[in-house]
């Protein structure tokens, strides 16, 4: 019988009657002992396994890849499709690769005539009833089920019903403005629902009727509405659900594909980007097990048209009117040149979030060279105590890929669901297969798992650490606790009162834990551009800005979100704005400087494990745009202070002079002083205010339109009119 | 991240005319004497609106471009190159255009420092 | 001129003592007819070689033996053909192709690549394809080890660098039976 204890019940959390989580119970403390291994032959190649592996995941270990629609290796086993059946020697019936656990001696043959015929079956079965839409699916060139039947179906159809019933026909779903529906070509593999309900957390896709009658969807009229909906695009094996935003564009085979990262959020997906003459058409995840696994956000995914509205194509300059009137290089680089100059050391600069090394570098050794440190990033950040000069406690130390084995995640402040949606699905994984128990102290947000809710009071940390709370000892006894602080958490006033408590605490319970390698205090930040422009020496936040009353000249690289409004500036401030989408930036700008996005530029940025990964060039940037980095290097030039480096490689020497991780692509250092940087901050004094922790992202409606390219995307417009549609709907 | 350290290793290769450094100097020497002797004959044949001591300029030019190369195989290359190319001026198999492109009047300099480039955008 | 081809005499004495040909000229029995069914073709004698003195011989033989020492790096760049801009601008990236995600075939992954930085490409306003000022955006490249791309990209003149390809984590048995477990989370909702 499923229970749910009264303690549960009483505390009130987001219960699911399904799920048996055991509350307040020991970490299992399960000690790993090596099994022994079993010796399996496939296609007479022995091989060595532990017990428990399937035929599949053995013959993959050779070299054999067995077909199937079904299997995926992320998604719990279905075995439903039948494609991977594999003779098994004296065995009367041939054997689901994907579902049969090998036993010793086992030989299989996946090349054999009762494998082939198996298969020539399978494939027949499921092209009875799948339309002959080769020619309009957008799945045709990329299509499990072509390449399958190409090189394992048979030849020729025995169709002959078409001329009496003919084949089944289903209606299409309507899930959402990303994904678009057509039902008839649907194998029925379930993946998309296996997805649905172990990945994203949304119970919502099934099946409905059985045989021939069997429909999968959502039975009622219902957006599928997740962060990482657009990812059963990839999973569909047929075209039965391809991308909205994508249909009819192109052809795989015409298509460039160009490795790149994404940068609207810290997590630094990887991504390919898929292009043909010079416009980005679609944006589709690169497998890295470190960082996104095979998911990508939707965001990440369908923002992409978003790079061709609002973009600034030439430099402007503000007339005597007020308008920004194109003009052009030359002229804006001397007129900006001709300010900084009267200016003298009067000069700030904000940068955004979206800001690459390469033009946070620049930036600083202009404006250092000018004589000002005035150099910052709009996203705050306590800068009290050690501040951010030990990176440990401003990175995600424990990595990524190491928060789905922790068995205890105390979230504070932070949503990870919307602010870093892969990072939550790291912890669903955690949640599913570990175990895991979370616990938030923040506001009651929908993380599509099942947590415990401490409160929004910011003193329960306090509690916890001073051992007042009950969750003190649950926190100790945790073999892999893991502590994840939210940005918005820390860009309160009181973030540096925050942040010292949760450092002593993370000390306690550090302290506590024996697995070597383990950190367990982890900061999550919201953008791409933060993590990098702490490392290389930005103060984050712009009150050192706004406070001064004698700026004259404010650069602002890319940064639209907190930038201080034009009243708050000294009246004669000259504002020059660069960057790649007009916003609020560029609004308020009187020089405009038009630079590059991230796919239309060689940069590198660090995701918020401390991970420095590069974009590629998959477009050239339009119109008059230029690198961001060479804008700057340019405008050195003019005015007298020219900067020590020339191309890419030059200055990628000057990145790896501040610090060397910038130039290590793929690779995360791990932080260390945390009790250095502990001891600093407890000399100051500093204390938590009363207000409830909050976030500024709450529910999906606020996860479309978090940065410029997202605000100018049609797409994710239209995802936010279908999330409140779906609020108005009774299901 | 450009190149690392290249590889130094020593390799055996297999000669194209040449087996030393001398034998490829004794080569490239004879080819320039070569075209310095057929330069008159070229302006006059093929009625060039340059003088002879211009024309001498640019083939020194085009020698000394490659004056610091030490692979015997490229000097080698280099010199074939250059002896079917006054095969082709001597036999005239190629005409007046061809003898004038040496001269690259036509050709606009390429932006060499930053500020020129970026104006330009070019890389 | 420079001329490659040395002027020689011809001397039929000098040829037929070159020859090395085995010529029967009677066939008186049955044993000697397998034995001339066995014989081989005379070795072809190339006209060059025919014409040629016999001290230019021994020297051309000599030069065919032998080889010289390289030891710096590679210059071939110059003699490529391909223009110096293309050289010194263009930078090289050496990764190995990754999975398409649309599909879950991995028989094209299992290579090394290497492929130019994209320059600008734009639709053609005749037709709708693809123009590009650039020669080389479509030069890519396949090797079955990082290091003969390194080699390449070296001997090429072009500076590269490499994508390492993802670091596969340990497989993990994967069981049906978790999808039916009593407590654990694992319980599908779904099946």
């Amino acid at each position: 019988m499923l229970r749910i204890t009264v303690q549960k019940a009483l505390k009130g959390g987001f219960l699911s009657p399904k799920h048996v989580s055991p509350m307040l119970s020991k970490g299992t403390g399960d000690v790993q002992k090596k099994p022994q291994q079993i010796e399996v032959f496939v296609d007479d190649k022995p091989v060595m396994v532990d017990p428990g592996t399937t035929v599949l995941q053995a013959a993959a270990m050779v070299g054999v890849e067995i077909p199937r629609f079904c299997y995926h290796e992320r998604l719990a086993v279905a075995g439903n499709c039948r494609m991977c059946l594999v003779e098994v020697e004296r065995s009367p019936k041939p054997v689901a690769a994907c579902a049969m656990p090998v036993m010793k001696g086992w030989r299989i043959k996946t090349n054999s005539e009762m494998t082939k015929k198996a298969r020539e079956g399978v494939m027949e079965f499921l092209l009875v009833n799948h339309p002959l839409d080769c020619p309009i699916c957008d799945q045709g060139g990329e299509c499990d089920l072509q390449d399958q039947s190409m090189a394992f179906g048979s030849d020729r159809s025995r169709f002959t019903d078409i001329e009496y019933s003919g084949k089944r026909a289903v209606e299409d779903k309507d899930i959402g403005p990303l994904i678009k529906t057509i039902m008839t070509r649907c194998i029925h593999c379930t993946r998309c629902i296996r997805f649905a309900s172990e990945v994203a957390g949304i119970d919502d896709l099934g099946t409905t009727g059985r045989g021939s009658d069997m429909q999968v969807g959502t039975y009622v009229e219902k957006f599928f509405l997740s962060e990482l909906s657009g990812n059963v695009i990839d999973l569909c094996p047929v075209g039965a659900l391809t991308s909205k935003p994508y249909s009819f564009a192109a052809r795989p085979w015409e298509i460039r594909r160009t490795d790149s990262i994404d940068v609207l959020d810290a997590i630094g997906s990887n991504i390919v980007v898929c292009t043909r003459t010079g416009e980005v058409l679609r944006i589709l995840p690169r497998v890295n097990e470190l960082v996104n696994e095979e998911w990508l956000s939707d965001k990440a995914r369908f923002a992409y048209d978003g790079l061709k509205r609002q973009r600034l194509i030439t430099p402007m300059l503000r007339n005597g009117f007020g308008e920004l009137e194109p003009v052009d290089w030359e002229c804006a680089l001397v007129s900006v040149g001709k300010k900084i100059l009267k200016a003298g050391k009067n000069v700030g600069a904000i940068a955004g979030g979206m800001a690459e090394a390469e033009a946070l570098v620049a930036l600083k050794d202009l404006i250092n060279k000018i004589g000002s440190e005035k150099v910052c990033t709009e996203h705050a950040y306590p800068t009290t105590g050690s501040g951010t000069d030990i990176r440990s406690s401003y990175l995600l130390n424990n990595k990524i890929a190491r928060i789905e084995e922790a068995d205890l995640v105390l979230l504070i402040g932070t949503n990870t669901r919307l602010e870093a949606p892969l990072l939550n699905s790291r912890i669903r994984k955690g949640y599913v297969h570990n175990e895991t128990q979370i616990f938030v102290i923040g506001p009651k947000v929908d993380l599509r798992y099942d947590y415990t809710h401490l409160g929004t009071d910011p003193g329960v940390i306090k509690d916890i650490e001073y051992g007042k709370h009950q969750f003190t000892t649950v926190l100790k006894r945790a073999k892999k606790p893991v502590i994840i602080v939210g940005p918005d958490a820390l860009s309160r006033p009181d973030g540096a009162g925050i942040l010292l408590h949760i450092q002593s605490l993370a000390k306690i319970i550090q302290a506590c834990v024996t697995e070597p390698d383990w950190w367990v205090l982890n900061i999550l930040h919201k953008v791409a551009g933060q993590v990098a422009a702490l490392d290389i020496g930005y103060t984050p936040g712009t009150k050192s800005i706004v406070q001064d009353d004698s700026l004259k000249v404010l650069y602002l690289l890319g940064a639209d979100e907190n930038i201080p409004c034009r009243k708050d500036l000294p009246k004669d401030c000259f504002v020059i704005y660069q960057g790649h989408h007009g916003d609020k930036g560029a609004c308020m700008a009187d020089a405009v400087l038009p630079g590059a996005a991230y796919t239309e530029k060689q940069a590198t940025y660090v995701n918020t494990e401390g991970r420095a990964q590069q974009t590629t060039v998959a477009v050239t940037p339009p119109g008059f745009c230029r690198e961001d980095w060479k804008i700057i290097r340019a405008l050195s030039d003019i005015i007298g202070k020219t900067l020590p480096y020339d191309n890419l490689d030059q200055i990628r020497c000057r990145l790896e002079e501040i610090a060397p991780h910038l130039t290590r692509y793929g690779d995360a250092e791990n932080g260390n002083f945390y009790d250095v940087s502990l001891d600093i901050g407890k000399q100051s004094n500093v204390e938590i205010e009363t207000d409830p922790l909050c976030v500024t992202q709450n529910c999906l409606e606020d996860f479309y339109m978090t940065d410029v390219i997202s605000r100018a995307s049609s797409t994710m417009a239209k995802c936010v009119s279908a999330v409140r549609q779906q609020k108005s709907s009774q299901y | 991240m450009a190149s690392r350290a290249m590889n130094l290793a020593q390799r055996q290769v297999k000669p194209i005319l040449s087996l030393d450094q001398d034998e490829a100097r004794k080569r490239a020497i004879n080819l320039y004497r070569a075209w310095n002797k057929q330069l008159p004959f070229i302006v006059r044949h093929f009625d060039i609106p340059k003088s002879v001591e211009q024309c001498r300029q640019i083939l020194r030019e085009e020698f000394t471009k490659h004056e610091n190369l030490t692979d015997v195989r490229v000097i080698d290359m280099l010199i074939i190159k250059g002896q079917m190319e006054l095969q082709e001026s001597v036999n005239n198999w190629k005409q007046k255009g061809h003898i004038m492109s040496y001269f690259k009047e036509t050709i606009e300099p390429k932006p060499k420092d930053f500020l020129s480039k970026f104006l330009q955008g070019v890389d | 001129m420079a001329s490659l081809i040395l002027r020689s005499r011809i001397s039929t004495s000098r040829i037929l003592k070159t020859c090395s040909a085995n010529i029967s000229t009677t066939l008186s029995n049955f044993a000697d007819i397998n034995k001339a069914a066995c014989l081989k073709d005379a070795k072809q004698i190339r006209k060059e070689v025919a014409l040629m003195k016999r001290e230019d011989i021994i020297q051309k033989q000599e030069h065919d033996n032998a080889t010289i020492t390289i030891e710096k790096p590679s210059e071939i760049s110059t003699v490529s053909g391909i223009p110096e801009e293309h050289i010194k601008t263009r930078r090289v990236k050496i990764y190995m192709p990754t999975k398409n995600a649309m599909q879950s075939g991995t028989d094209n992954t299992h290579h090394w690549e290497m492929e130019f930085e994209t320059r600008e490409r734009w639709e053609n306003p005749l037709m709708g394809w693809t123009s590009s000022g650039d020669p080389l955006s479509n030069m890519n490249v396949q090797f079955t080890s990082k290091d003969d791309a390194i080699a390449f990209c070296e001997k090429n003149g072009w500076p590269w660098f490499v994508q390492e390809p993802y670091k596969c984590k340990p497989m993990k048995p994967k069981s049906y039976a978790d999808n039916f477990s009593w407590s654990k989370r694992t319980r599908v909702s779904t099946k």
